[in-house]
């Protein structure tokens, strides 16, 4: 009897001790005062960047600083992949130790925002630099009036070439207006060279920016909130026409998109004459063939006009708190320190990112691809900065299995458009 | 990931509680309780692992269905009862019935061509030479023992539109037109892709169960029937089939489970594409719960999904239960 008793005892104290630890932790209060030396010793940091935002000597420079300035704290930068991140999200956010800071897309940060995962960072905007932030660079992080995330950096897609090949097809200069460049791709592909231009059928951002220089847009804003999907429109026909008839210069899959394989990957093989990417795919490219070095040139994607080039989609990113994190005031300290004037200099510096203050622009400087990016993202757009945009990102995305892959397969666009369009409206109207 | 059970295609339960010994006559006092409960202890544990790993999660899932669980629910922990609204949303939407259709229909053509193949590669196990069995069997148990995503990934190889083998040799036989086919782009290509792979996982198990099953009729009878000048298929209709309907029975009705709740196949070789035209039941549940993050739907559309299976097979449990009572 007396082993039962104790066996009881044992159970209830471990009942108790899950459902205190349950009870949750409170939110870090607001950082005004500086935490000492030794606040986190022990404590490891876990911190979620996406494939392709940190490069290696970022990683290992703000490890060292952190880790310097807090003695016995540990950062631990995990990489996720974009594919099925959202589900991996929501679950690391349900659960009751979340990544304490991660990165999260600007077309998703609303859709966070609003499941109130993110922990709120109104009070620390200004600690965090958030007075130079610009307001268009900020504007996905804020939901309802409130500060959910921290602007971290912007990108956009820019024509990433073979100078070799392109030199070997006789070209001296790189093209500056769509007629250009489909007589460039010509002359390359005459030259022999198999895919001339590598276009996956469900690069959905390159699509966004098409569609943005069409005059088009995904969806269109009918006033209050209410958004519904305009594919169907004559424009978008054009955007998609144009997107095919650049497909149709390569070999590139049809139903498949930029990751499946790694457009880096293929580009890597140096049989490919040009793709549309970002800077980290170029990057990751030389690495994986080092004789590409000093073969990888950069143009943005040229428009009608010689004078402007495409407009693009603004992909950026977010570094945001979760709100159960169990180290808050590290997660804030570390923000801090990633934020900084000298971290958001090197990620530019080294990424070729866009940083979130204009003032650190200088630092894009020597970055072949970051000067072409700053270029082309005077002139862009993004999706809308609501909630329901995240369901339409889910796998299967309407987008592009509904209406990019049936129409570069033959199908009509209008008839596709419809078909997405309905499925596009059915989830930007869900409840949440 | 949720934890949701997938249904994934499995190999037959081998978890199957021993038998247990029989219970002593109850004694007075002295060793009775314990002889008494040892059976009981002896099945407890795969008890608890079968309520913990497969009753837990059934019930949690009906709980589910019952809820609004999205990923604003998930996260906030909040728990919003709903009624039965998942359950009359997807059983008014078109959507939802065709996917029906589309799993019965894939459901009986997948069972056929198993039941069909199964039954004659294990007419020739039985028919073959001691050494070519024994390469067949090893052929089988190979087939049988691969890992689904392992070979998912091997199909998409086989079939890839550019390098792909099945492509290459169809044009080697002058089928030019197949030389850069996309199998994944149509449905029914996509749908026979995935039907191949199923049918060439299931029908091992077939096979070397009706060998087995061959093993116990003795050899006199097929004697006498020869004798009695019967054909093969005469054979086959008045001896081999009578003797072993039990087992026909048995195993048609586990295939149209396996095949039904079948998920790895489907999702991995095309995730329910072209324009979710491919996607089963499960595969329909999976992305709507998961993929889109509204788990309570999800949740709703499994669990019609075992209720509709059941109406299936309520011809077969009529049927097993009139056999247990014959026997």
């Amino acid at each position: 009897m007396g082993k039962r008793r104790a066996a009881i005892a044992v159970l209830g104290a471990a009942v108790m001790a899950v459902s205190v630890a349950a009870c949750g932790s409170g939110g870090g209060g607001s950082s005004d005062k500086a935490s000492g030396p030794d606040a986190f010793k022990g404590k490891t940091l876990t911190v979620w960047v996406m494939s392709g935002s940190n490069p290696p000597g970022w990683t290992k420079d703000i490890t060292a600083a952190f880790e310097k300035q807090y003695t016995g704290a540990k950062v631990d930068i995990k990489v996720q992949q974009w594919d099925g991140i959202q589900q991996k999200l929501t679950t690391a956010l349900s659960e009751s130790s979340p990544p304490d800071v991660f990165e999260v897309g600007n077309t998703q940060t609303p859709y966070y925002a609003a499941t109130g995962g993110l922990k709120d960072l109104s009070g620390d905007k200004s600690s965090l630099g958030g007075d130079a932030w610009a307001p268009s660079m900020n504007a996905s992080a804020v939901y309802q009036g409130k500060q959910y995330a921290a602007p971290w950096y912007f990108a956009t897609r820019v024509v990433v070439y073979n100078k070799k090949i392109w030199a070997n097809a006789g070209i001296t200069s790189t093209p500056k207006t769509q007629d250009d460049l489909f007589k460039d791709l010509a002359a390359i592909k005459a030259k022999g060279t198999q895919d001339a231009f590598y276009l996956p059928g469900q690069d959905w951002y390159a699509f966004d920016g098409f569609l943005l220089d069409a005059g088009a847009d995904l969806v269109k804003d009918n006033g209050g909130g209410k958004y519904t999907a305009d594919l169907d429109s004559p424009q978008a026909a054009n955007a998609i026409n144009l997107y095919k008839k650049l497909n149709s210069y390569g070999t590139a899959p049809k139903d498949k998109d930029e990751a499946t394989p790694q457009q880096s990957d293929v580009f890597a093989k140096g049989d490919v004459g040009a793709f549309l990417g970002l800077g980290w795919e170029a990057a990751g490219a030389i690495a994986k063939n080092p004789a590409l070095k000093n073969e990888v040139g950069y143009f943005p994607m040229p428009g009608t006009s010689a004078t402007t080039p495409a407009k693009v989609f603004i992909g950026g990113s977010n570094l945001a708190i979760s709100q159960n994190s169990k180290n808050p005031q590290m997660a804030e300290d570390f923000l801090k320190l990633a934020l900084s004037d000298q971290f958001e200099g090197e990620l530019a510096k080294e990424g070729g990112v866009i940083p979130n203050k204009t003032s650190l622009d200088s630092n894009l400087a020597g970055n072949d691809y970051g000067t072409v990016s700053a270029t082309a993202a005077t002139n862009g757009g993004t999706t809308p900065l609501i909630p329901t945009w995240g369901n339409v990102e889910n796998a299967p995305n309407p987008i592009t299995t509904l209406f990019m892959t049936p129409v570069l397969q033959g199908q009509d666009p209008a008839a596709a458009a419809k078909k997405a369009d309905a499925e596009v409206d059915n989830r930007l109207n869900q409840k949440q | 990931m949720a934890a949701q059970t997938t249904g994934a295609r499995t190999r037959p339960g081998r978890g199957r509680a021993p038998d247990a010994p029989p219970a002593d006559h109850a004694r007075r006092g002295g060793r009775g309780l314990g002889a008494r409960s040892a059976p009981y202890l002896l099945i407890l544990p795969a008890c608890v692992a079968t309520i913990a790993l497969l009753g837990y999660p059934l019930v949690r899932n009906v709980i589910i269905s019952f809820q609004d669980l999205n990923a604003f629910q998930l996260i906030q922990h909040t728990t919003q009862w709903t009624g039965f609204s998942n359950y009359t949303d997807q059983l008014s939407s078109s959507t939802f019935w065709h996917t029906v259709l589309r799993s019965v229909l894939f459901t009986l053509a997948n069972v056929a061509l198993i039941m069909a193949a199964g039954t004659a590669v294990g007419l020739l196990l039985n028919r073959l030479g001691k050494r070519m069995r024994l390469v067949l069997q090893l052929g089988l148990v190979l087939a049988w023992a691969m890992p689904v995503v392992a070979g998912t990934t091997v199909y998409q190889w086989l079939f890839d539109s550019q390098y792909g083998v099945v492509n290459w040799f169809l044009a080697k036989l002058d089928w030019h037109s197949m030389a850069g086919y996309n199998w994944f782009g149509h449905q029914f290509s996509t749908f026979s892709v995935i039907t191949l792979m199923i049918v060439w996982q299931s029908v091992p198990f077939v096979a070397l169960n009706l060998y087995a099953g061959l093993t116990t009729i003795s050899a006199e009878l097929f004697e006498a029937a020869r004798m009695d000048g019967a054909g093969a298929w005469r054979t086959f209709g008045s001896v081999t089939f009578p003797i072993l309907k039990p087992f026909f029975l048995g195993t048609t009705f586990l295939e149209v489970i396996w095949v039904f709740k079948a998920f790895t196949q489907v999702y991995a070789l095309n995730a329910g594409g072209p324009e979710g035209s491919t996607e089963t039941l499960p595969v329909y549940a999976f992305i709507e719960g998961v993929g889109n993050q509204h788990y309570g739907m999800g949740a709703a559309i499994s669990t019609l999904t075992i209720v509709i299976l059941l109406a299936l097979m309520s011809y077969y449990f009529r049927i097993m239960l009139k056999q247990e009572d014959d026997l």
